[in-house]
């Protein structure tokens, strides 16, 4: 008989399945905006663990403040990465990933 | 079923599903749309980890501030007139056995392994005194530099997108 | 006493304070200029100066950690800072003799914040102690140089090698995050030291911890571009300006080792006492079960194979380098399956020496490309005999990245593979050996373009100002020199071995 109450399992299988996602975004799409999407996911992911690693091992409110860490970086690197595509964006009118490869050997 | 589970599972299903709509969606507005609600689901998600503040935070920071970043770099850089806003993709046979393998791998290994969990003692009703404590003293040096990394961000930024 | 503890900390910070201020000062100073100038480089340079007089202060501090168990001053992030800031302040001098950069219509105050600011992410890199501090500086470094590969914005080559660099990067920090996760989870603690109690008194799931430790390893072999997080690296390389090339070449690779030697030694160190072997090395103890010398074992000895391998069919000079300092990267991997004070020694030789013979190397490329207009290595037959300086120099660091006797790269290496030895990993010195062989092939043949053919059509004499030669000289001499008086260096690299908390 599994165990039906809510544990950190729980919040470790969820933040798993986000990872999975955002991994699966990122390997197998072309467009760079889909991809930071992806990237975005994974980072909210560790966030999930950070979180409830911290409450369910009373590890004070460290983990609280990691995360708050981890949102002030996804932000500081969403905006590069946006201003990135919109660069690319200029340059080649496209923001596939793929078919930008004027860098061939 | 109580409250808590109940309120549990929905944002669960909320999170994981409208992720799943963001990665397998077809159209790009629709997956930046989905990953709206992902985020929110992860905002309920921490509010069930006693982590008010978090949650707070990330509505802001993810729902009001990437999400529209996204959300523009979907419209600048797609001709939304144009029917076409798919975004096909690539080599999705071999990447779905290898990332389905990944997350079997994690999930059986989070559900195995044995955290270091104690038993819940009773919780403050709210954590901020504590963070805005630990941010000024032992986590002062990561506060400091993330200012730093915030400037070099919006410069960045600010010399990428503007005109010369 | 919490005031009294920040205060001491700051006191032990100048250099960074230093890094930080300058960032600050070359923004706010070029509001005023409504034409490019240099000032700002020239504030670049003096912020690095005093940076690195703060730094020689800081020779004789007692190892410690600052600011709550965030960064440590110790002899080895001591060496870190120096080989940092070098670094730095030729690649303000390569900025100012590029004409790449030179005849650029873009202001230049973001491009010297913006170096500053990566080499204040190395500094941090190289001496965090807490996970969290380690990604914060990661991410400062990496978005920094995400925005100085796509310096010229107008153009296609930069603007991709941004989109590449910062694709792959957000995704190998998204990873080394979710590892950072993971082990918060095993052992309670971000902090190495309390994660290196945690490991030796626990017994934790060795699964869990190997899928954190390879999630991390996302992270770090990204950032020293080993093999298979290496995809970035030729076109990141090929694509942006010259200088950034050879910054990101030696700067963030030094920053990643940094990060990379101190988290696995001091979090996965047991508590134990350092055995003593016959030899009477000292010997770091690794966690029983984990085996990750043999993980970066295999790491190295692919990343070194792989860059030379496909290096030897590049025709694009910038593209040849990029696979070459992979390959270097993977010569340093291989010292750091040696875990010992031996191998961290040899390996912080060869970092020292790379620093030269890589930055000379990138600095004879772009005087080629200032001078003849090209980079590729077809186009460069017989000028050899029309600017014998530049080409001799040219000889002088590919002989050297290539480890021939009587240059500094022969020292590093000698180093590298004898402490291979002495530790009883002979086939991995093998390896190394065969493929510096391979390497003397792609090495030899740019020379053999520049040297053995006689130039067709224009053989004028090209010259360069006093300028370029000196910086030149200054490169090829050190690189030779180190080759014969090498005691200096390597008795630094001894003593930069002690890392804090390591026992």
């Amino acid at each position: 008989m599994p165990n039906f109450q809510i544990g950190l399992t729980h919040f470790l299988v969820i933040s798993s399945l986000l990872f999975g996602l955002g991994l699966f975004a990122v390997v197998t799409r072309r467009n760079a905006i889909m991809i930071l999407m992806g990237i975005e996911l994974i980072l909210n992911a560790a966030n999930i663990n950070f979180i409830a690693f911290n409450k369910y091992g009373q590890l004070g409110v460290d983990g609280q403040v990691i995360s708050i860490f981890v949102i002030i970086l996804a932000a500081a690197e969403a905006v590069i990465a946006l201003a990135i595509v919109l660069n690319i964006y200029n340059n080649f009118k496209t923001v596939n990933a793929d078919e930008i490869d004027n860098l061939k050997e | 079923m109580n409250y808590y589970e109940i309120i549990f599972y929905v944002f669960a299903v909320l999170t994981v599903v409208s992720a799943g709509v963001v990665v397998f969606s077809r159209n790009i507005i629709y997956s930046a749309f989905a990953l709206l609600f992902t985020f929110t689901g992860v905002a309920g998600i921490y509010v069930l980890l006693n982590a008010d503040f978090i949650a707070i935070t990330q509505l802001l920071i993810y729902v009001g501030g990437i999400m529209i970043l996204l959300i523009f770099g979907v419209m600048l850089t797609t001709n939304v007139t144009n029917v076409e806003i798919t975004t096909q993709t690539l080599k999705a046979l071999p990447a779905t056995i290898v990332v389905a393998i990944v997350s079997a791998l994690l999930v059986s290994t989070m559900v195995s392994t044995k955290w270091a969990v104690k038993d819940p003692i009773s919780v403050e009703s709210t954590t901020i005194n504590q963070i805005g404590e630990l941010l000024l003293t032992k986590y002062l040096l990561p506060f400091e530099i993330a200012s730093i990394v915030l400037l070099i961000a919006m410069m960045g930024a600010a010399f990428l997108a503007r005109k010369n | 006493m919490l005031t009294q503890q920040i205060l001491d900390g700051l006191s032990k910070f100048y250099p960074e304070t230093i890094l930080s201020v300058t960032i600050l000062v070359i923004v706010f100073v070029e509001l005023f200029f409504k034409k490019k100038t240099r000032v700002s480089g020239w504030i670049a340079m003096a912020g690095l100066a005093a940076a690195m007089l703060f730094t020689f202060l800081q020779v004789n501090i007692p190892a410690q950690t600052i600011f709550f168990q965030m960064v440590a001053v110790d002899p080895f992030s001591y060496f870190f800072k120096v080989l940092l800031i070098l670094s730095g302040f030729l690649i303000v001098l390569f900025t100012f003799l590029s004409d790449e950069i030179r005849s650029s219509e873009f202001k230049t105050q973001e491009y010297y914040a913006l170096l500053i600011a990566l080499t204040l992410g190395g500094f941090l890199m190289a001496s965090s102690v807490n996970l969290l501090m380690m990604y914060l500086a990661l991410e400062l470094s990496s978005l920094s140089s995400y925005v100085l590969a796509g310096y010229f914005k107008k153009s296609n080559r930069s603007s991709e090698a941004a989109l590449k660099y910062v694709i792959y990067g957000g995704v190998s920090s998204g990873l080394m995050l979710f590892g950072i996760s993971l082990i918060y989870g095993i052992c309670g603690s971000l902090d190495m030291f309390a994660i290196s109690a945690y490991l030796s008194a626990n017994p934790v799931n060795l699964i869990t911890l190997l899928i954190a430790i390879f999630l991390m390893l996302a992270g770090f072999g990204y950032k020293i571009s080993a093999v298979p997080f290496h995809f970035w690296t030729p076109d990141v390389y090929e694509g942006s300006p010259m200088p950034v090339t050879a910054l990101l070449s030696v700067s963030s690779k030094a920053a990643g080792f940094a990060m990379l030697i101190r988290f696995f030694l001091v979090a996965f160190q047991n508590a134990g006492h350092p055995t003593i072997t016959t030899e009477g090395l000292h010997q770091y103890i690794t966690l029983p079960g984990l085996h990750w010398p043999e993980v970066i074992a295999v790491i190295a000895v692919a990343t070194m194979t792989l860059g030379n391998v496909v290096a030897i069919w590049q025709d694009n000079l910038k593209r040849l380098l990029a696979y070459s300092s992979i390959a270097q990267a993977g010569y340093m991997l291989l010292a750091f399956v040696v875990v010992s004070p031996q191998g961290i020694s040899a390996m912080l030789t060869y970092l020292a020496v790379y620093l030269f013979m890589n930055l000379g190397a990138f600095f004879a490329a772009i005087l080629i490309s200032n001078k003849y207009k090209t980079e590729n290595i077809e186009e460069m037959k017989g000028i050899g005999y029309r600017s014998p300086l530049l080409c001799v120099s040219m000889a002088v660091f590919m002989l050297s990245l290539s480890g021939i006797p009587m240059t500094a790269g022969f020292i590093g290496k000698f180093y590298i593979f004898s402490a291979l030895i002495n530790n009883g990993y002979i086939w991995l010195a093998i390896i190394g050996l065969m493929n510096s062989v391979v390497s003397l092939y792609y090495y030899i043949k740019i020379l053999k373009n520049m040297f053995l053919i006689r130039p067709q059509g224009d053989t004028g004499a090209v010259s360069f100002g006093a300028g370029y030669s000196v910086l030149l000289l200054a490169l090829a001499i050190p690189t030779i020199v180190l080759g014969i008086f090498f005691g200096p260096l390597t008795k630094f690299a001894e003593y930069s071995v002690q890392i804090f908390g390591l026992k």
